[in-house]
């Protein structure tokens, strides 16, 4: 059911969807097994609890992911709840439509793109509402988010599938295909990220502490690049001794990589950013003769305090 | 081991807790349970002390939205509610919806235009499981703080009267590109009339000139709660892998392209107070007995002045050195290719 999509649309996904999905699932899954609460009275109740839990299958939501198809590349950008009856079959349309109307007046620009769920593998009744969302949209696109925590796990447990009709026993039959997708973001949505998740801090603190913070951001990202390129380097150590059948396709996306560096060299670059840096020197010694300024003030008025008794005269003060 | 240490350091710094009670899996927090809300709203403890509500947690989710809600409207205000519960004296955000109505600055009554929208919104949610109430109101002041202005205590006081329990909160999405940390603040009014036994100590923060007899006419009718963040374990796990592919989109940020236009406002509007500080002192030099008290403040505006000149500079030196460092990894290359391959390797395939 999963080989790779060939309709060539590239997807960029929002974190923004990712932590929509991952609401949704918690607050349904926790409405579903009520918090143990404390106290020694309930530990016979915790008990039968543990085993409901263990019981009840994680639930499945449903929600519909909207954004802006441009051209080639389809962005999405945000998401809302659906209502879907499982053992009917049914999209509740009249919730759809309404939930549609009231994210066009605030988003106008954002159109139902496709339908997401929780899950570890699309299966077969997911069909059922990709053809339901398909007088929507002719071409929805399904996410799939897996809500079980593995942390042995380094991807990110979502997949995007896209349907296409192939010929399966002489019947032409829709089924999902998987696309890959990248992770695309504005300025904003990433600070609050970065914030929420590696604990920046809150307040403005002093200024050793956010420099500190910016510093570690950065660093961080520049070791990923590192532990990446070194991954890159051992296998083609390896495949340069023989331990790894040659690729030449891989080889030469390797080779075009470091075509691409040094990144910009022309002079225009160089002027530019000299006259930046040159900004930011100016910015800084305008900074410093103002607090220099700001200390000879009150230099003076500290001086001038201690000195008053000798000059009462009005307008000449004890040192200019 | 090392940095297991430094991250209990930072969680204790910072106020983040993840959830959890004795089950370091249950996210507790996320269940909503109305039984005890409806008692809650029945006793109304907040009727009689006008400093109950001390806390806010947000959600991750709802923090993300209103950010980016607030950053999709440029210049413009835009506004939005929030949703979530109450928990002793702690207002919990656990989710927030736009609205579609813009600026709040010239009308009081914005909210009624909305109710329509609001309504549907709601009852849709409590179809699709978010069983919460309304607990507050956003909205964003693009590039001049978070604060209540005249207009905006008089709407939260209004919220007050009507609609306990009610949060106020104000984001700066300029600022927070700017800066690179959220900048966000949640107040609360104090009844008309009522003076508050202490004086809270705010935070300082920079306020442009056209704006700053607003924020001083009003800036003690309202106290600021402490916000506090939290996620539950599935978000934790999604946002560590997210890191995975987020790294590039945090080295390739350029923050001094995106904030040339703001900066510049800020300098300009600093140069204006440096004007106005040093009338202040002209006139002060005429006066002598006049002196002592009025000296004070100024001594005080230039200190901020410089406060706040200094505040500037840090950020403009920490998007300049991100830059320097991105030149150095992507750019240098040339230097060691050039003296090693002199003689006769062709031109450089990258040329202007």
């Amino acid at each position: 059911m999963a080989s790779s999509s060939s309709s060539g649309l590239t997807f960029k996904l929002h974190p923004l969807v990712i932590l929509n999905i991952s609401d949704h699932y918690t607050r349904v899954k926790s409405q579903m097994n009520p918090p143990i609460s404390s106290g020694s009275t309930t530990t016979t109740n915790s008990i039968n609890g543990g085993d409901q839990q263990q019981n009840q299958l994680p639930p499945r939501v449903y929600g519909c992911v909207i954004g802006v198809q441009r051209g080639r590349t389809v962005e999405i950008f945000n998401s809302f709840e659906l209502l879907y009856d499982p053992s009917t079959h049914s999209l509740d349309r009249v919730f759809l439509l309404k939930k549609q109307e009231l994210y066009k007046k605030v988003f106008p620009q954002f159109y139902i793109l496709g339908w997401y769920s929780t899950g570890s593998d699309a299966q077969e009744s997911d069909m059922h509402i990709h053809k339901a969302l398909m007088d929507i949209n002719e071409s929805p696109v399904y996410v799939l988010l897996n809500p079980s925590i593995n942390h042995a796990q380094k991807d990110l447990p979502i997949c995007i599938y896209e349907s296409e009709l192939h010929v399966i026993d002489g019947i032409p039959q829709l089924i999902f295909v998987r696309s890959s997708y990248t992770i695309e973001t504005v300025e904003a949505e990433r600070i609050s990220v970065d914030h929420v998740a590696h604990l920046k801090p809150s307040d403005g603190g002093t200024a050793a502490t956010q420099l500190a913070a910016h510093l570690t951001g950065i660093h961080s990202a520049i070791k990923m690049l590192n532990s990446r390129i070194r991954v890159l380097h051992q296998y083609l150590v390896a495949m340069q001794k023989g331990d790894i059948p040659s690729e030449n396709s891989l080889l030469r996306q390797v080779s075009s990589l470091l075509r691409r560096l040094p990144a910009i060299e022309s002079e225009k670059f160089q002027d530019d950013f000299l006259m930046e840096y040159n900004d930011t020197l100016l910015i800084t010694y305008l900074a410093m003769i103002t607090n220099c300024s700001s200390a000879m003030n009150e230099l003076v008025d500290k001086f001038n305090t201690a000195y008053d008794r000798h000059s009462r005269r009005g307008g000449r003060t004890a040192f200019i | 081991m090392d940095s297991a240490i430094a991250q209990k350091t930072w969680e204790l710094e910072n106020n983040i807790l993840t959830v959890e009670n004795q089950d370091p899996s249950s996210d507790s927090i996320f269940y909503y349970d109305d039984v005890a809300q409806a008692k809650f709203q029945h006793e109304r403890p907040w009727a009689n002390d006008p400093n109950y509500f001390k806390r806010v947690k947000i959600s991750a989710l709802a923090l993300l939205k209103m950010v980016v809600h607030a950053r999709s409207g440029g210049t413009i205000e835009v506004m939005g509610l929030m949703q979530g519960k109450t928990d002793g004296d702690a207002i919990i955000v656990m989710d927030a919806f736009a609205l579609p109505v813009e600026g709040t600055e010239t009308r009081v009554n914005a909210q009624a235009d909305a109710y329509e929208y609001m309504v549907d919104y709601s009852q849709t949610n409590k179809q699709a499981g978010r069983l919460e109430n309304v607990v507050g109101w956003y909205h964003s002041h693009p590039g001049y703080g978070c604060w209540l202005s005249g207009i905006d205590v008089s709407t939260q006081m209004l919220n007050q009267q009507f609609q306990e329990p009610f949060l106020a909160v104000v984001i700066d999405p300029t600022r927070t590109v700017s800066a690179g940390k959220v900048e966000i603040g949640a107040f609360r009014t104090y009844p008309d009339g009522y003076k508050p036994p202490d004086d809270p100590i705010s935070e300082y923060q920079t306020i442009p000139l056209n704006k700053i007899e607003d924020f001083g006419v009003h800036c003690k009718q309202y106290y600021a709660l402490d916000i506090t963040y939290f996620k539950s374990s599935l978000d934790s796990h999604l946002l560590d892998l997210l890191w995975n592919k987020y790294w590039v989109n945090t080295l390739s940020s350029s923050p001094l392209l995106g904030n040339g236009d703001y900066v510049a406002g800020q300098i300009s509007d600093l140069a204006e107070k440096l004007e106005q500080a040093e009338n202040q002192f002209a006139h002060s030099r005429i006066g002598p007995l006049v002196g002592p008290s009025r000296k004070k403040e100024e001594e005080s505006q230039l200190a901020k002045i410089t406060r706040d000149s200094a505040k500037i500079t840090v950020e403009q030196v920490h998007g300049l050195m991100s830059q320097v460092i991105k030149d150095t990894l992507f750019n240098s290359v040339r230097q060691s290719n050039r003296s090693r391959t002199e003689q006769s390797d062709p031109e450089p395939m990258v040329e202007a």
